[in-house]
C-alpha cells in the first residue's frame, strides 16, 4: 500500500458498524505509521471507523503507565531501541565512547524492566500487540559491523528477554520478527533524513509492513478447522498400489523428505485440535496396511474419517465434511494432482484447494508457511486436543444410532453424561470466547466480540456467563456451551448463547435453561434471538420450546418450559454461583 | 492538464482532503487552513513517494505552494 492510497481509504466515510479505538503506543513521531495502521485496519474491518490515538514522543513506557484502558479497544505497543535508550537512535548526541557502553547497557536493562512491567500490567485489561525493536542498531560499536560487540549481543538478549517474558501474557501479542524479516528488509527500514527532520525513522515501506503485521495481529483472521489430504504423492512420495507398502517414501535417503516434512507438519496440527481428514482414490485394505509403518510420523488416529475409495474426490471431501460438521470455508484441501484439486473446487468454491507441489521444493516451502497462517492461533485450549475424539465417537454413536432399534431416550440414558457448569469469570477463559466468536449454528443471535468487548462484558458486575462441560461414557467433550446476560427481578435476560455443534442431541441446551432456572430462581427466561443466515439449529430449538417460530425478544416461562422439555438423564454439577 | 499535475493534485487531495483541483492548483501557505508542519510532512512523504523524489529538508520552507511543488517536479525532471 502506498502512502496516498492510505490517506485516501481513510478520506471515505466509514461504513456503518462499530470500529477500532487503537492507542499506538511508540516514543517516536507516529507520522506515516499512523496513517498505515488506521487505513490498513480500515480495509480489515471492510470499512469501519477506526481510531488511532498515539501517546508522547520520547515517553513510550510513561504514555503507557499513564494509559486509561477504559477508552480504548487494543493497545499497539512499537519498542525502538531509542525508547530503551535514547543514545540507542540518531535523535541524542549523548556520546557513543566505549567507556560509556557499558552505562548505556546498564540503562536499556532498567528501561527494559519498566517496559516490561507496564506493557504486562495493562495487557491484563486490553488486548495489546507488540513489535519489539525493527530498526538496525547504529554504528556505535568499537567493531567493524561484520563483528557483533558483545554490548550489541547482551541489547540484543535484553529485547529478546522482553519478548520472552511479555509473550507469557495472555492477550498480548508479539509481531514475529521473522515475518517482518521476510517483508521488510533490515537494510531498508531506517530513515535518517525522516527521523532527524521530524522524528519518524521509518521508511514508507517498513511503516506499511509494520502496520500490515501489526494489523493482522490485532485483526486476525478466522483459523481453520480442518484439513482433508490426499495419500499418494502427498502424505507420501509414490502410488501405494502399485509401489507397495514398501515403495512409498518420505526420507532422505530416497529424496523425499518433503513428504516427511509434510507429515510432520500435519502431525503438528493434529496436535493443535486441527480436524485431518484423508480422500483418497484409493484401496482401503492396502492404506490401512500403510498406516501400519512404524517410521510413518502420522498415526492412524490422528485422521478421522478416512475416505479411501473410487468415487469423485468431491464427494469424498462432501463426506468428511458432513462427519466433521463443519462448512466448507473452514476448510483446506491438498492433493498433488491440479485436476483433483480443480474438481474439488469447483464443488465448494469456499473451500482453500491447495495443489501440493511435489517436484518443487521452494513451493513446498511455501505450502508449509502457509498452512502455518491457514491454522495458526494464539492459544491451544483442552478442548482443541479433545475435538478429534468427540467427532470420532459421536460417528460411532450415528453408526450405533443407525444400526441399532435403541430409542434417542435409551441412548442418552446409557450415555452416563455429566454436565458440569461454571458462573465463573475466568478472565484468561479462550473457550467461552472462542464459541461465541465460531459457533454458527447454535449462535442466538451470531453476534461477535472483540476482546476487548468481551473484557467490558465480563466485567459487568450485573451480568453473568456460564459455561458448561461435557463427558460421557464416550469421552469428553470440554467446554462445549457459553451462556451469557442478566438477571432482573426474577427474569433472566440471554444476551449470548452458543454451543458447540459436537454437543448437538445430548439434550444439553434443554439442561442449560433448566439449571439457569433451577439456579437463579427466575420464572422467565428473554431470549435476544435474531434469526441469522446460520442459526438454524438454534431456530429449531427455540421452535420447539415457545410451539411458535421466534422473535427477537421471545421469552419462555418456567412452566412452559416444564411443560415441554424432554427428559434429561445428565449429572449436573455447578462449580460456582453468581 | 497534464499527467503530472494530475498526479500532482492527487497526492495534494490526499492530504487536503474536499479541495476541488480548481482550489487545489491556487493552494499555498497562506489559503489554507490545515497547511501546517504535519501536513507538510505528509504531503512531502506523498511527493516523494509518487514521483520517486528525494526532497532536501532544507527545501522543504521553500515549497510553500501547489506552483511551487510543480516547479520542483519540474527541475528535477518528473
Amino acid at each position: 500500500m502506498k502512502l496516498i492510497e492510505a490517506l485516501e481509504i481513510l478520506k471515505r466515510p466509514a461504513a456503518e458498524g462499530q470500529g477500532l479505538r487503537i492507542f499506538l503506543g511508540c516514543g517516536f513521531t507516529p507520522l506515516h505509521l499512523q496513517t498505515f495502521l488506521a487505513a490498513q485496519l480500515t480495509t480489515a474491518a471492510l470499512g469501519r471507523r477506526m481510531e488511532v490515538r498515539n501517546g508522547l514522543f520520547g515517553d513510550l513506557a510513561g504514555s503507557i503507565e499513564r494509559l486509561d484502558p477504559s477508552g480504548i479497544d487494543t493497545l499497539a505497543v512499537i519498542i525502538e531501541w531509542s525508547d530503551i535508550d535514547p543514545r540507542l537512535g540518531m535523535r541524542t548526541l549523548g556520546g557513543w565512547r566505549p567507556s560509556q557502553l557499558d552505562g548505556i547497557l546498564d540503562s536499556a536493562n532498567l528501561s527494559v524492566a519498566r517496559l516490561q512491567h507496564a506493557v504486562a500490567g495493562i495487557s491484563h485489561r486490553v488486548p495489546t500487540v507488540v513489535c519489539l525493536p525493527t530498526l538496525p542498531l547504529p554504528p556505535m560499536f568499537s567493531t567493524p559491523r561484520i563483528e557483533e560487540h558483545a554490548v550489541e549481543a547482551q541489547l540484543r538478549l535484553t529485547a529478546a528477554s522482553l519478548g520472552a517474558s511479555l509473550s507469557q501474557q495472555f492477550s498480548l501479542r508479539i509481531v514475529n520478527a521473522q515475518l517482518l524479516d521476510e517483508t521488510s528488509p533490515l537494510a531498508t527500514r531506517y530513515d535518517l533524513k525522516s527521523d532527524l527532520a521530524s522524528g519518524f525513522p521509518y521508511t514508507l515501506q517498513h511503516a506499511c509492513a509494520v502496520a500490515e503485521v501489526l494489523t493482522s495481529l490485532i485483526h486476525p483472521r478466522e483459523a481453520k478447522r480442518g484439513l482433508i489430504t490426499d495419500l499418494d504423492d502427498t502424505l507420501w512420495a509414490g502410488i501405494v498400489g502399485d509401489d507397495g507398502v514398501d515403495g512409498i517414501s518420505w526420507h532422505l535417503e530416497r529424496h523425499t523428505q518433503m513428504h516427511g516434512i509434510y507429515q510432520q507438519i500435519l502431525g503438528s496440527l493434529a496436535g493443535a485440535g486441527v480436524l485431518l481428514g484423508v480422500a483418497s482414490k484409493n484401496d482401503s485394505a492396502v492404506v490401512e496396511r500403510a498406516f501400519e509403518r512404524s517410521d510413518l510420523l502420522l498415526s492412524k488416529a490422528d485422521i478421522f474419517p478416512f475416505e479411501t475409495n473410487w468415487s469423485l474426490k468431491s464427494e469424498s471431501v462432501g463426506r468428511i465434511l458432513k462427519t466433521w460438521n463443519v462448512s466448507a470455508d473452514s476448510v483446506v484441501f491438498v492433493d498433488d494432482s491440479p485436476m483433483e484439486v480443480a474438481e474439488v473446487q469447483a464443488a465448494f468454491p469456499a473451500m482453500e484447494c491447495i495443489v501440493f507441489p511435489k517436484d518443487d521444493s521452494s513451493g513446498t516451502l511455501e505450502l508449509f508457511k502457509r498452512l502455518r497462517d491457514l491454522f495458526g492461533k494464539p492459544v491451544v485450549t483442552e478442548e482443541d486436543s479433545l475435538r478429534l475424539a468427540s467427532i470420532r465417537q459421536s460417528g460411532a454413536g450415528r453408526e450405533l444410532g443407525q444400526s441399532s432399534p435403541v430409542t434417542t431416550e435409551d441412548f442418552l440414558k446409557a450415555a452416563d453424561a455429566h454436565i458440569t457448569f461454571d458462573f465463573v469469570r475466568p478472565t484468561g477463559d479462550s473457550r467461552a470466547f472462542e464459541l461465541v466468536n465460531k459457533t454458527n449454528q447454535f449462535n442466538l443471535n451470531g453476534k461477535r466480540f472483540s476482546e476487548s468487548q468481551w473484557r467490558t462484558l465480563l466485567s459487568d458486575p450485573e451480568s453473568f456467563l456460564l459455561t458448561a462441560s461435557y463427558k460421557d461414557k464416550y469421552g469428553a467433550l470440554g467446554k462445549i456451551a457459553v451462556l451469557g446476560g442478566r438477571l432482573r427481578a426474577r427474569m433472566i435476560h440471554i444476551d449470548i448463547w452458543a454451543m458447540s455443534c459436537r454437543a448437538f442431541s445430548r439434550r444439553i441446551e434443554h439442561q442449560c435453561l433448566h439449571y439457569l432456572f433451577d439456579t437463579l430462581a427466575a420464572d422467565e427466561i428473554v431470549f435476544a434471538y435474531e434469526a441469522t443466515s446460520r442459526n438454524s439449529v438454534l431456530q429449531e430449538f427455540l421452535t420447539g420450546l415457545l410451539e411458535s417460530q421466534p422473535l427477537p425478544g421471545a421469552s419462555l416461562r418456567k412452566d412452559q418450559f416444564a411443560a415441554r422439555v424432554p427428559r434429561l438423564f445428565h449429572q449436573v454439577e455447578g462449580i460456582a454461583r453468581v | 492538464m497534464s499527467e503530472q499535475e494530475e498526479r500532482l493534485i492527487r497526492c495534494f487531495a490526499s492530504v487536503f482532503p474536499g479541495a476541488t483541483p480548481e482550489e487545489i492548483r491556487k493552494l499555498n501557505s497562506e489559503s489554507a487552513g490545515n497547511w501546517d508542519s504535519l501536513s507538510i510532512t505528509t504531503l512531502t512523504a506523498v511527493v516523494e513517494e509518487e514521483f520517486k523524489v528525494e526532497i532536501e529538508p532544507k527545501l522543504i520552507s521553500e515549497l510553500n505552494s501547489f506552483e511551487a511543488f510543480q516547479d520542483y517536479l519540474r527541475r528535477a525532471g518528473r
